[in-house]
C-alpha cells in the first residue's frame, strides 16, 4: 500500500484527544506565525509541532522529514529566488551572469528566511492536523460547525470509496502492467484512457449498488453522525496555555528583530 | 409458520431480461435455507424481489400471509424485518467507521440516541469487532468486513436474514467464523436464508434447499433429498457433495452400512460398518463361529488409542493355530465433552479443569470464546467444526472440553445429544462450570 497520512493519523494515539483543542492549536500556529515579523516565532511552533507530532503523535521521525522535505524543496527554490530578486538595502554579495549583476541585499535576505520560517511554521501545524487527526474525525467537526447536512454525507461516502476505487484501480493498472499496457507512451496512453473509462462505470455501477444497500437498511435520506465525547483533559489544558504563552511572549520580543 | 412465501413470482429487468419465472417458495420460521444454483440462475434477484427492491411483473411475495405493497411505508416495514447481506461487503459498507455503519440501519428506524448507542456496541460486542469499531473499513480483512455487514443487518434485529454468498472471497477461517455467526443467529430464532453453489455447504449445513436453474426453482426439499438426485443435480450444474460422494464409494466397497445419508463427518464414520478383521492365534479346540474374548490390545494393534476386544466371531480356522477373527471394537477409555461457558470465565478455574478432567483437546467456538483463548495464550486444538471434531475425538477416546458462551452452550449440548440419539453411542457430556444456584 502506498502511505497515506490518513492512515497515520488513524493509528496515532493523539487521534483520541479532543478535535477541536487539536483544531484550535493549529489555528493559533497558523494565524501566529503568518503575523510573525521575525522568523523566530514561526521557527519556534515549527519545532513544538514538529515535536508534538512525533512524540506525542508517534510518527515515525524519518517518515516526518521526508514529508517535510517536500514542501521545503519548493519554499528554498522560492525563497533563494526573492533573495536574488527583492528587497533594498546593503548589498550583501554579487556576481556577474553574462553582463548581468545578480545580487543579494539584506532586505531581500531577510525576507527570503521570513518566508521560508513561516512556510516551514505553517506546513508543520498542517501537518500536525493531518497526522494526528483522520478525515474521520473531520467529519463530525464538519457536521458540529453546521456545514449543510448533505455535503458531510457525500464527503462521507466519497471518502470511504476512495479507498475501494484506489484499489480497483492499482488492480487494473497491475493487470495492464502485467499484460505490457505501459511498454512505452502509446500503450501507456492507452491503458490509462481505458483505466479512467473503467472507472468511471465502476463507480456509476457502485453508485446503484449503494443505493440499493441503503435502501434496503431503510434509508430515508439522513445520516446521523454519533460524534464521541472527549473531553479536555488538564495537562492537555496546562500544556496547550503554556505553549500559546510561550509562542505569544517569543512573538512580542522577537517583533521586528531580524537576522541581518 | 411460513414467514415468506412468492407465488407465481415472475420478474424481467428494466432492459427486458426474464430474471425470475413462476417462482413458488415457501420460507418456515426459524429455519436454515440454502438456495443453491449455479452463477446467474436468479438467487441474487429473487433476493431483491423477496425484500421489496425489485416489484415483480407478474405474481406476488407475502410476508406473514400479507402480500408486499410498495409504498414506502410498508417497504420500510419489509426491511427492517427482512435484512440482506450483500455478496460484496464493499457494495455496503459505506460509512468511514466501522461504528458509523453498524449504527446506520438503527438511526434509520429512528430509535433515540441512547437506544442506538447501545444496539450499536451490543452487535459489535456479538459478533466480535469491539476493538475495531473506529477504523476504516478499507483496513479490515475480508472476513472481518463481511462481519461487519452482517453486525450491520443485525443490528436492525430483522426476522429474516438473507445472505448473498456469504462465503465468496473468504479463507477457510473467516468463513467458519461466519457461518459459526450464522448458525449461533440461528439458534436464537432468526431465519436464515443464503444463496451459495458450494454444494458441501448447502448439504451439511441448511435445513431446507431449494434448487435453481435459469430462472426457476427446478427442485425443493431437505437437503438429504436433494442431494441424492443425481438428475436434478445434473440440470442445475451441480455435482454431488463430498460427503456424499465418499460414501457411496466405501458402500460400494461393502464397508459402509446400506441406507444412510451422511450429512458429516461424525455422520459418515457412523456408517462405517464396525467391523475389524485381524489373524490371532488360537488354541487347537476352537471352532469357527465361536466366540472368544482377546482382552485388551495395545501398541502395534491399537495406534490411536487402546481398545478392548471381546466377543470376536471366528470366522476361520487357518493352519498352525491360526485364526481370522471378526471383531467389535470398543474402547477401553471413553472419551468425554466437557463444555465451558466462558461467559462465567475465569483463567484459573479453567485451567483447573483442563487438569482435573485430564483433557487432551480443547476447541474454543464462537469469536468471543477465541478471543479469550488468544488473550490468555491457552491453547486451543480445535477452532473450526469444534462440535463435530469434538464428537469424533471422543469417539476415538479422548477427553475433549469445548469453549464456548451463552446461549452456544446448550447449543452444543443438543447438537452431541442429539448425535448420540442418532447413533445410540453414549458419549459422557457435560457443562465444565455449571451455573450455581445461589
Amino acid at each position: 500500500m502506498v502511505n497515506i497520512l490518513d492512515d497515520y493519523a488513524l493509528m496515532s494515539p493523539l487521534r483520541y484527544r479532543n478535535n477541536w483543542l487539536k483544531l484550535s492549536i493549529v489555528t493559533f500556529g497558523i494565524l501566529t506565525g503568518v503575523s510573525s515579523t521575525s522568523p523566530f516565532t514561526p521557527l519556534l511552533i515549527a519545532l513544538c509541532m514538529g515535536f508534538a507530532t512525533v512524540y506525542f503523535g508517534r510518527i515515525p521521525f524519518k517518515f516526518y522529514l521526508k514529508l517535510l522535505a517536500l514542501p521545503a524543496g519548493f519554499v528554498l527554490t522560492s525563497a533563494v529566488i526573492i533573495a536574488f530578486f527583492f528587497g533594498t538595502g546593503d548589498i550583501l554579495f554579487s556576481f556577474d551572469v553574462s553582463g548581468y549583476t545578480l545580487a543579494v541585499k539584506s532586505g531581500g535576505l531577510n525576507m527570503a528566511l521570513l518566508v521560508l520560517s513561516r512556510t516551514i511554521g505553517g506546513m508543520s501545524c498542517l501537518f500536525f492536523l493531518s497526522l494526528t487527526t483522520p478525515m474521520v474525525e473531520l467529519f463530525a467537526v464538519l457536521k458540529a460547525t453546521h456545514f449543510p447536512d448533505s455535503f458531510v454525507e457525500i464527503a462521507m461516502m466519497m471518502y470511504r470509496y476512495i479507498f475501494v476505487f484506489l484499489e480497483v484501480a492499482m488492480g487494473i493498472r497491475y493487470a495492464q502492467t502485467v499484460r505490457l499496457g505501459y511498454r512505452d507512451f502509446r500503450t501507456s496512453f492507452r491503458s490509462l484512457v481505458m483505466l479512467g473509462t473503467n472507472l468511471f462505470i465502476r463507480s456509476w455501477e457502485q453508485g446503484e449498488k449503494l443505493y440499493l444497500s441503503m435502501n434496503s437498511r431503510c434509508y430515508d435520506g439522513k445520516m446521523i453522525l454519533l460524534e464521541e465525547k472527549r473531553p479536555v483533559r488538564m495537562p492537555e489544558v496546562l500544556l496547550t496555555c503554556s505553549y500559546f504563552a510561550l509562542v505569544l511572549s517569543v512573538f512580542y520580543l522577537t517583533r521586528g528583530i531580524t537576522l541581518i | 409458520m411460513v414467514v415468506l412465501e412468492t407465488k407465481d413470482l415472475s420478474y424481467s429487468y428494466p432492459d427486458g431480461t426474464l430474471a425470475l419465472e413462476d417462482i413458488n417458495i415457501k420460507i418456515e420460521k426459524g429455519k436454515k435455507i440454502a438456495f443453491v444454483g449455479r452463477n446467474g440462475s436468479g438467487k441474487s434477484t429473487l433476493f431483491m424481489a423477496l425484500n421489496g427492491t425489485h416489484r415483480p411483473q407478474k405474481g406476488q411475495v407475502l410476508y406473514h400471509g400479507e402480500p408486499l405493497r410498495y409504498d414506502s411505508k410498508s417497504l420500510r416495514e419489509v426491511r427492517k424485518n427482512v435484512g440482506i447481506v450483500f455478496q460484496n461487503s464493499d457494495d455496503q459498507i459505506f460509512a468511514p467507521t466501522i461504528y458509523q455503519d453498524v449504527a446506520f440501519g438503527p438511526i434509520n428506524l429512528g430509535y433515540p440516541k441512547e437506544k442506538v448507542e447501545k444496539i450499536v456496541t451490543d452487535t459489535l460486542e456479538y459478533v466480535g469487532l469491539t476493538p475495531l469499531k473506529n477504523k476504516p473499513p478499507h483496513h479490515l480483512s475480508g472476513g472481518q468486513k463481511k462481519r461487519v455487514a452482517i453486525a450491520g443487518i443485525v443490528a436492525m434485529d430483522p426476522e429474516i436474514i438473507i445472505l448473498d454468498e456469504p462465503l465468496s472471497n473468504l479463507d477457510p477461517v473467516g468463513a467458519d467464523e461466519v457461518m459459526d455467526l450464522l448458525n449461533e443467529l440461528n439458534y436464537f430464532g432468526k431465519t436464515i436464508i443464503i444463496s451459495t453453489h458450494d454444494v458441501d455447504l448447502a448439504y451439511s449445513w441448511a435445513d431446507y434447499v431449494f434448487l435453481m436453474n435459469n430462472r426457476r426453482v427446478i427442485s425443493e426439499g431437505v437437503p438429504e433429498d436433494i442431494f441424492r438426485q443425481t438428475e436434478n443435480l445434473k440440470a442445475a450444474y451441480l455435482r454431488r457433495p463430498v460427503t456424499l460422494e465418499i460414501y457411496e464409494e466405501i458402500k460400494k466397497r461393502g464397508l459402509a452400512k446400506i441406507k444412510s445419508c451422511p450429512r458429516d463427518i461424525p455422520d459418515l464414520v457412523q456408517t462405517l460398518r464396525s467391523q475389524h478383521l485381524m489373524w490371532v492365534d488360537v488354541p487347537p479346540e476352537v471352532e469357527v463361529g465361536d466366540t472368544i474374548n482377546l482382552g485388551i490390545l495395545y501398541g502395534e494393534y491399537a495406534m490411536d488409542s487402546t481398545y478392548e476386544a471381546i466377543n470376536c466371531r471366528v470366522l476361520h480356522i487357518h493352519e498352525e493355530g491360526l485364526a481370522i477373527v471378526e471383531m467389535d471394537r470398543k474402547a477401553l477409555r471413553a472419551g468425554s465433552i466437557g463444555i465451558y461457558d466462558t461467559s462465567r470465565y475465569s483463567h484459573d478455574e479453567l485451567m483447573r479443569i483442563i487438569k482435573r478432567d485430564g483433557i487432551e483437546c480443547v476447541g474454543a467456538m464462537g469469536k468471543k470464546s477465541k478471543l479469550i483463548a488468544e488473550e490468555d495464550d491457552i491453547y486451543v486444538h480445535v477452532t473450526s467444526g469444534v462440535i463435530d471434531r469434538s464428537i469424533l475425538n471422543a469417539l476415538s477416546g479422548q477427553r475433549c472440553l469445548i469453549l464456548t458462551h451463552d446461549g452456544m452452550v446448550e447449543h452444543a449440548l443438543d447438537r452431541i445429544r442429539g448425535y448420540m440419539e442418532k447413533s445410540g453411542i453414549n458419549i459422557p457430556v457435560s457443562v465444565a462450570n455449571p451455573l450455581l444456584e445461589k
